[in-house]
């Protein structure tokens, strides 16, 4: 301080400063590049037996799901018949309703094309229609060599060391998050009656599944459920509704192709069996098993949310003979956010998410399974608006959800751990989320300026937690 | 004139350094947000955690500059 008491930075001050921002430099450095350094720890070993992953200390394991069921009211679905993706869309709005909507849509895309529209352009148009799978199967390719084959022992071990490699096999293959459940006379309820190409469901005391031309044989041995997730790109879904944006979907069903055939060549490598879906989205009620197998939680879209990757993730099954170590459902306070939230319900440009208080029994038409407390959803108002105004599918509820976030800033997470440990700020981050502009549209012409990693995810996030 | 000096030295209280501990805590904090919403591509949010970093960034050196001469 100088002699006439005004502040006047001297040598001695000014090297104090220096060295206080050199400090505050060197810290934030080290916080802004976390991630890479926790990231290389991803090759470390598993730290449980069965290789469930480490979550962050506010996603609970509890005995039953946030989603409260009924299993003597549940009956197995007619995938058929029941859902609007297939023919049941006629059964709901008539034969002529239907065709006037895919007119609608072959119209609109053409015109959207020509007026060059963003996101529906014939570059968006191309990405969607370029991907091409390994295709799907029930009894899987049957392609790779069985022990039986080369006369050595199927692979035996404990359900923990089972669970522990086809978790590492599964995440080989792509999958973002495994989890495993069991078969009983309750929960086979969420096996279809019915596949969505008309072929019936039927359980059997034989030892090998088998399929005929009327129905598929799923022997009561297999009884243990490998559920897992793949992981959708959020730069694309972010630019929704558009061709851009619903290739999003067409890719991850595409990839999970691979894992699925990946997996099921595995299980039949150590000796076991593994049934899954025939088509996209066959076999079972996959949010069901998603949430039974711990993966995440029923949310508003009626649809599973999973802690790490919000509702941005397909999910897929297998059935296998292979004893595993199963999983118990979470509780991270998702199904708690979405009472209070509604941001997706607000979007929804067909209104076709509820806006109830809370999760009901009763169901909004045959396209929903009743035997679970949920936010049902109208399929057939959703799914008109997809294909008269969107001309693809839509997803902006899913781009709009708060939990669709990626893992870069150190705020998502201090969120959720908030909102799973003191509900009433729920309303105020819901406020914040729209503030900060989480979940507006953005450009579609802007993303193919983008260098984006492969597929467009980043497979390192959650790693922290593996 | 006198032939002795006085040297008064004031302690800081111990409360004021867990203040000036949780404003670098919160400076970092939103520093990490601000980096990582740029990553995230998520420019709306990226601008109010830069924003936000400056105001309490000053604010610190404002109080800093005057509580130094008390």
């Amino acid at each position: 301080m100088s002699e006439d008491g005004k502040s006047q930075l001297t040598r001695r001050d000014f090297l104090k400063l220096a060295g206080l921002g050199a400090a505050a430099t060197a810290v934030t450095t080290v916080a802004g590049s976390a991630k890479p350094v926790e990231a290389s720890f991803r090759g470390a070993p598993f730290s449980d037996p069965a290789g469930r992953p480490k979550r962050p200390w506010w996603v609970k394991t509890v005995d039953k799901p946030t989603t409260e069921i009924d299993w003597n009211m549940m009956q197995r679905f007619n995938e058929r018949t029941g859902s609007v993706r297939g023919p049941g869309m006629a059964g709901y709005v008539g034969p002529m309703e239907v065709d006037r909507l895919s007119e609608a849509a072959t119209r609109n895309e053409k015109q959207r094309m020509l007026d060059n529209v963003d996101g529906y352009t014939l570059k968006d148009q191309a990405l969607r229609a370029a991907h091409v799978g390994v295709g799907r199967s029930f009894l899987g390719p049957q392609k790779a060599r069985t022990p039986e084959q080369r006369e050595v022992p199927k692979w035996t071990g404990t359900p923990e060391e089972a669970s522990k490699i086809v978790r590492a096999a599964m995440r080989h293959f792509g999958a973002s998050t495994i989890g495993f459940m069991e078969l009983d006379d309750n929960t086979r309820k969420l096996i279809y009656g019915v596949d969505p190409d008309g072929k019936e469901l039927i359980f059997t005391d034989e030892d090998e599944a088998y399929e005929t031309d009327d129905a598929r044989y799923i022997p009561n041995k297999c009884k243990y459920v490998i559920v897992y997730t793949v992981q959708m790109s959020v730069e694309t879904m972010r630019r929704c509704p558009t061709a851009l944006a619903s290739q999003t979907t067409t890719m991850a069903y595409t990839r999970g192709e691979a894992i699925q055939a990946g997996g099921q060549e595995f299980l039949r490598g150590l000796g076991y069996q593994g049934l899954s879906e025939s088509t996209t989205n066959a076999l079972g009620i996959s949010p069901a098993m998603g949430v039974l197998a711990g993966l995440g939680e029923m949310s508003r879209v009626n649809r599973m949310i999973s802690p790490e990757f919000g509702p941005m993730v397909r999910v897929h099954k297998i059935l296998t003979d292979l004893p595993l170590a199963v999983d118990k459902p979470i509780d991270a306070g998702i199904m708690e956010f979405c009472k209070r939230c509604k941001k997706c319900a607000e979007a929804c440009p067909s209104e076709s998410l509820s806006f109830l208080d809370e999760p009901t029994w009763e169901t909004q038409g045959d396209w929903n399974n009743p035997g679970h407390k949920a936010y049902f959803e109208n399929a057939v108002t959703c799914m008109q608006y997809w294909r008269e105004h969107a001309g693809t599918n839509c997803g902006i509820c899913f781009a709009v959800c708060p939990f669709t976030k990626k893992d870069k800033a150190w705020i998502h997470e201090w969120v959720k751990a908030g909102s799973a440990t003191a509900p009433f700020l729920i309303n105020f981050f819901r406020s914040m989320d729209d503030a900060f502009g989480y979940g507006v549209q953005a450009s579609a012409e802007e993303w193919w300026n983008l260098d984006l990693p492969e597929y467009g995810i980043d497979t390192n996030q959650a790693v922290s937690e593996r | 004139m006198s032939d002795k000096f006085v040297i008064e030295i004031k302690k800081r209280p111990w409360y004021e350094w867990i203040l000036w501990a949780i404003w670098l805590f919160l400076l970092i904090f939103i520093y990490q947000n601000a980096v990582g919403s740029a990553h995230e591509l998520e420019a709306r949010a990226a601008t109010i955690f830069w924003i936000s970093f400056v105001v309490v960034a000053l604010g610190g050196v404002v109080v800093w500059f005057v509580r130094r001469n008390k």
